[in-house]
């Protein structure tokens, strides 16, 4: 009982990290329409800037995380500004930006970095426990920053005049500019916004696994997943969706084991797609 | 408050708006009359700026529109409802009114809020829902107030009657006339010239992109042209 319990807290750690992740993955789709394929180099980003933070800066590790967010804000800010602004309504030369900067930033990783996984961990040890059931205390404090940040952008994205306007861009973005709203003005800040939040996860998480700058990849595939079980531009379906990932994965993991653990969750997930082929909170197709 | 003088407007080769020139007075409503494809929506769209003017000039108390981007002149005080209604089908129908009021302080948006939900009660009645799954009527409803939360000093209305039973037709009368009754200027477009012209001023016929008859709204509903509209 104890172990299904654990499980199921390492579940929900796991859950609310790839929430964060996709978040700014479906963001960026459903207010501006583009597939963004440099999400995972933006991650890898936050991750080494945490870290640079840490050994060469000499900063506290929640100054390295904050200023991996910011500085990956910005560097997503300044992309969507000179590459991807003056192509937003053209949906393939974005994707074609994306995926080069993707590779620029995975090669200037290696580059700066080097090939071999960077030694950067969490510098809180040990684990809370009660009885057999436990948690790390590194997986405590992502899970609870991770939450919060979560509930931050859902309150921004609600509750907010930014976020209104943002979400009336992904249903119309030329009715929405007859109200006013500027699509230039909104468009960097959310591109911004959603680029740093994957450069908070890759700060917050890299040192509870691994920092490397291959990690990309995974963690691109990882955000499409989770984009496409939520459904395209949904942020509820991809926050649900982060939850199911997250249980799946870690029971899979625990009970069947690697590479069946890999297989069980394609196959749930599959089996969703099926029944819900648009995605869990997805729509039919999406507005220009 | 509004002036077009020898307004132009073409998609690639085919000219939709032909050397039109018009002006709407404040606090007056003023109605583009026409069948399908007269060029009632592009001369709108022109106005908002949704499509670029080919030639002519047009000029919003007093400053010409040239080279102010769409957002711009919304800002400046020209409120749209498009044809069709496009409310933004995802927002709750609260959202979809209070998304016309982006920019303005609490205050001004909650007493803007309060006097439309007493404008139109539908809005009070259906604020938390989603307004796509609304009907056209009540789209329609949305839309106009949606417009009317910034307060425009003109408000341009394309094709309010487009599609919609007679009973929503006299409701959106009654919510024009509120607008009316605030002192909003109004250029309003409409296919059917019979119950758009019980709530204009003047009114301009339209055909094959040009304007072939203009004068009041009693003028056009006499004049043989407009029959062929009623």
């Amino acid at each position: 009982m104890d172990g299904l319990v654990t499980t199921a807290i390492i579940g929900l750690s796991l859950g609310v990290e790839y929430a964060l992740l996709s978040l700014g993955f479906t963001l960026i789709f459903g207010i501006l329409g583009v597939i963004n394929f440099a999400h995972g180099g933006f991650y890898m980003i936050g991750g080494y800037a945490a870290y640079a933070a840490v050994h060469f800066a000499g900063m506290p590790f929640p100054a390295a995380v904050a200023t991996a967010m910011l500085v990956t804000a910005l560097l997503g800010y300044v992309c969507e500004l000179l590459l991807i602004d003056r192509y937003v309504s053209d949906h393939l030369t974005p994707m074609m930006i994306t995926l080069g900067l993707y590779l620029i930033i995975s090669t200037a990783l290696i580059v700066v970095f080097g090939p071999e996984p960077a030694d950067f961990s969490f510098p809180i040890r040990g684990s809370l426990r009660s009885g057999g059931i436990y948690i790390t205390y590194a997986n405590l404090i992502v899970l609870l920053v991770c939450a919060t940040v979560i509930a931050a952008v859902y309150l921004l994205m609600y509750r907010t005049d930014f976020g209104l306007a943002l979400r009336a861009m992904a249903d119309n973005r030329e009715v929405a500019t007859a109200l006013g709203m500027r699509p230039a003005q909104y468009f960097p800040l959310a591109f911004g916004l959603a680029t740093g939040l994957a450069g908070l996860t890759g700060a917050l998480v890299t040192p509870t696994l691994t920092l490397s700058p291959f990690l990309g990849d995974s963690i691109l595939g990882m955000s499409f997943l989770i984009v496409i079980l939520g459904g395209l531009g949904s942020l509820g379906g991809a926050v649900i969706a982060s939850f199911i990932v997250g249980i799946v994965e870690a029971y899979s993991r625990v009970y069947l084991g690697g590479s069946k653990g890999a297989l069980a969750l394609f196959v749930v997930v599959l089996i969703i797609l099926v029944v819900r082929p648009n995605g869990l909170m997805g729509r039919i197709g999406r507005p220009a | 408050m509004l002036r077009i003088d020898n307004l132009c407007v073409r998609y690639g080769g085919i000219v939709a708006v032909r050397d039109v020139s018009l002006e709407v007075h404040a606090s007056e409503t003023v109605l583009l009359v026409g069948a399908n494809g007269a060029g009632k929506s592009s001369l709108i769209n022109a106005v908002i700026g949704m499509v670029p003017a080919a030639a002519g000039t047009i000029a919003f108390e007093g400053r010409s529109l040239d080279n102010v981007a769409c957002a711009m002149r919304a800002r400046a005080g020209i409120g749209y409802s498009p044809e069709g209604r496009r409310v933004f089908p995802s927002l709750s129908v609260r959202e979809n009114v209070l998304a016309g009021a982006i920019g303005a302080g609490i205050a001004d948006k909650r007493e803007r809020y309060d006097w439309l939900c007493g404008a139109f009660p539908l809005l009070a009645e259906r604020a938390r829902q989603p307004a796509g799954q609304l009907s056209g009527g009540q789209q329609q409803i949305v839309a106009l107030a949606r417009a009317m939360s910034a307060f425009p000093k003109l408000l341009l209305l394309d094709e309010p009657f487009l599609g919609l039973a007679p009973v929503w037709i006299d409701r959106i009368s009654d919510a024009v006339r509120q607008m009316q009754g605030r002192g909003t200027t109004i250029l309003m477009t409409e296919q059917m010239a019979r119950p758009a012209l019980r709530l204009a001023d003047r009114a301009y016929v339209m055909r094959g992109g040009e304007i072939r008859r203009s004068g009041s709204a009693d003028e056009i509903r006499a004049a043989a042209l407009a029959d062929e509209y009623l």
